[in-house]
């Protein structure tokens, strides 16, 4: 298979951030009480990623193999900022429902992790399939998490506001007596393991093949 | 030597860059997040005072959960209705700023969230349509919920996991209702 779709594919299953490597946890388990959360950090994510794995794989000669790391902070923090202030001005709505967490997209793991892992050692061209791939698994996961977590424990699922339509789809009988739980926090660690669980049967499996 | 001065050069230059381009979006975006923050205190205000006439904000320098105040003056007969205030107070995830209107007695007449950084999901159902509701009419006669157990079964749910925010939210709009109350008795003499 072609380098580049490989880069790009194993970031979705075979090495997927939050189910496989259990990178960026705190936004993950944070954010996945609603779906509309879940997509928008998603969507920051591949942005950040994207844009850092290119910058440093680029300067990747230039950067001193011992300042290597506060330079990666630079670059992620000064592109978190700006996506931070873009969402501060243009779509104030998911600035708003991201609080803290927008911020915190610098000390993601994921992007630090991806800088140093990668995009320091290898092309642009790469770089960026693996930062698609990673932040697509990624957003695939934190929207799957966030659907299950918010579709059982609160009865809804939460997309856009378009129009006068608040966004918001209720789903019948979960909407009455969710099970709470599951919204909570304690919800969402019990769920990363169940899924845990199911990530590490699927690829014992493929191993015994 | 030389690699100690590479080493500063380099950090040094990827620090500048990044800035001047931070100037640059700041530069772009500053404008329009001024006035997205306008529209919406705006809009606020509007929401709270039902239309009613609104005097220039009146700064409070000496309460730690009231920023400013304005009188609130009725659209026909121009007398005072009652105030709304600019609190401001801790959440679970850092400040929390309200706008609340209050009729002369200390009743709370509306309350509206402006920011707040309260964790998606949970502290931030503050913002959810209705939130409110449950301090609507109090603060004279009926005393303002500031705890979980004083709150009806759904709306225990309601702010079931988020504690802090509720507690705090009540805690500003109850020290917004006393500082009425003693503008009330100030204007009386």
């Amino acid at each position: 298979m072609n380098t580049d779709i490989k880069n790009f594919i194993k970031g979705i299953v075979k090495e997927n951030p939050t189910f496989v490597i259990m990178l960026g946890m705190c936004p993950t388990l944070a954010v996945t009480t609603q779906f509309i959360n879940a997509l928008s950090m998603g969507i920051g994510v591949i942005f950040v990623l994207l844009l850092s794995n290119i910058i440093i794989s680029i300067l990747k000669n230039l950067i001193p193999n011992s300042i290597r790391i506060p330079c990666y902070i630079v670059i992620i923090s000064a592109f978190v900022t700006i996506l931070e202030m873009l969402f501060h001005a243009f779509l104030p709505e998911v600035y708003n429902s991201l609080g803290v967490y927008l911020p915190l997209i610098v000390v993601n793991c994921i992007i630090l992790g991806r800088a140093e892992a990668f995009a320091s050692k290898n092309n642009v061209i790469n770089s960026i399939f693996d930062a698609l791939g990673m932040g697509l698994g990624f957003t695939l996961s934190l929207s799957f998490i966030s659907l299950i977590r918010e579709a059982i424990g609160n009865g809804t699922i939460t997309l856009f506001p378009i129009g006068r339509w608040s966004g918001v789809i209720k789903i019948p009988i979960l909407n009455n007596s969710p099970i709470r739980v599951l919204a909570l926090p304690a919800g969402a660690l019990l769920f990363m393991g169940y899924m845990k669980a199911l990530f590490d049967y699927l690829s014992s499996k493929r191993k015994k093949i | 030597m030389k690699l100690f001065f590479k080493t500063a050069l380099v950090l040094g230059l990827i620090c500048s860059i990044s800035g001047a381009i931070l100037v640059l979006v700041n530069n772009i975006t500053s404008d329009r997040i001024e006035l997205n923050e306008f529209n919406k205190l705006n809009l606020a205000l509007n929401k709270v005072s039902f239309n009613n006439n609104i005097s220039d904000k009146v700064e409070v320098t000496d309460n730690h959960s009231i920023d400013s105040y304005y009188n609130l003056m009725d659209f026909k007969t121009n007398s005072l209705k009652g105030y709304i205030l600019s609190l401001k107070g801790n959440g679970y995830g850092g400040e929390i700023s309200l706008l609340a209107s209050y009729d002369t007695k200390g009743n709370i007449m509306a309350v509206e969230l402006i920011s707040n950084s309260e964790t998606p999901g949970v502290g931030k159902k503050a913002e959810n349509k209705g939130y409110m509701d449950k301090y609507i009419g109090k603060g004279s006669d009926i005393a303002i919920p500031l705890n979980k157990n004083q709150l009806s079964d759904p709306d225990k749910n309601l702010v079931s996991g988020a504690t802090i925010t509720f507690t705090s939210i009540s805690k500003m709009l109850n020290e917004g209702s006393f500082f009425v109350k003693n503008l009330g008795e100030k204007n009386e003499y």
